[in-house]
């Protein structure tokens, strides 16, 4: 088990003081103490469970505004071409699919890239996230995933066309 | 008035994509298909149920705490839902389930069942 790091402990503190003044919105001074005092004790439990790499990589501006333009713009698109694709296949009676679970590599290396690509992928209707495994001599991490349409089984241009865009926009983030 | 035709739009979207979700979960010919499916209902079919309340409940009823709960759940269905569904997805394989028909191609069978 980690142990418990001053920064971790600081960066889970902001989380959940920011989620406690979303979530009651009033700004008398108690509920502002009740909700530090609070946060404070979840942080000191949690934080290492919570952080497991740099607690402050998000404050780096560069990464910071990568991160933002893909959960504004990169991942919505993708995720409404998928949406309108799926509505398509059931509107059309459920015939046009044809099931198959790939193996897909990925250029992901830390955990935060690895789960971040894999819930994006899962995230989108019609690939779901079986598996993650790790080729040790190859240093290469896979995916397994579910696709509902499988166009290719090439383990390369089904990544491409699974998660390609996705990809590169959490490279930026993450790697 | 204005205001108000927007937010039906996006409402309709939604039970457009909602909708369909729940075609396919019905429709849909083994477990895993129909967890594809399901997973049409939580994003744009949730997405266009959150974005429209948010307009109504900030311009409409100027109450910004009531938009940004509506925001904050809409945030919280979109981190829990992948993990949801990936542990479904994943437990349904381990427990042994195979569609009727054989898929196309099986990698993680491949790879795992010796």
């Amino acid at each position: 088990m980690q142990k418990t790091k001053t920064p971790a402990v600081v960066a889970t503190f902001v989380v959940c003081y920011a989620f406690w003044i979303l979530l009651t919105w009033s700004f008398a001074a108690q509920e502002l103490i009740v909700g530090a005092v609070v946060s404070l004790l979840v942080a000191l439990f949690a934080a290492r469970f919570f952080i497991h790499a740099k607690a402050g990589w998000l404050a780096n501006p560069a990464k910071f505004f990568a991160c933002l333009g893909f959960w504004l713009f990169t991942f919505p698109v993708e995720l409404i071409k998928a949406n309108v694709n799926m509505a398509k296949i059931c509107f059309g009676g459920c015939k046009a699919i044809n099931p198959g679970i790939v193996k897909v590599p990925t250029a992901m290396k830390s955990d935060y890239g690895l789960a971040a690509v894999s819930n994006s992928i899962t995230l989108t209707p019609g690939t779901i996230t079986m598996e993650v495994a790790e080729d040790p001599n190859e240093q290469r991490n896979y995916l397994y995933v579910h696709w509902i349409n499988v166009e290719e089984t090439d383990p390369q241009k089904a990544g491409e066309a699974i998660k390609g865009t996705l990809e590169k926009g959490l490279r930026r983030v993450w790697e | 008035m204005v205001l108000r035709i927007v937010c039906d739009v996006f409402f309709l979207v939604s039970l457009v994509f909602a909708l369909a979700g729940t075609k396919g979960i019905i429709k849909m010919p083994d477990t895993f298909s129909r967890m594809q499916a399901s997973t049409c209902v939580s994003t744009l079919g949730v997405l266009g149920v959150v974005i429209g309340g948010i307009l109504y409940a900030a311009i409409a009823m100027h109450s910004a705490s009531a938009a940004i709960k509506i925001g904050v759940i809409g945030l919280m269905i979109m981190v829990t839902n992948p993990i949801g569904s990936h542990v479904l997805a994943r437990g349904a394989y381990k427990a042994g389930i195979r569609p009727d028909k054989p898929m196309e191609t099986d990698d993680l069978g491949r790879d795992f069942d010796e």
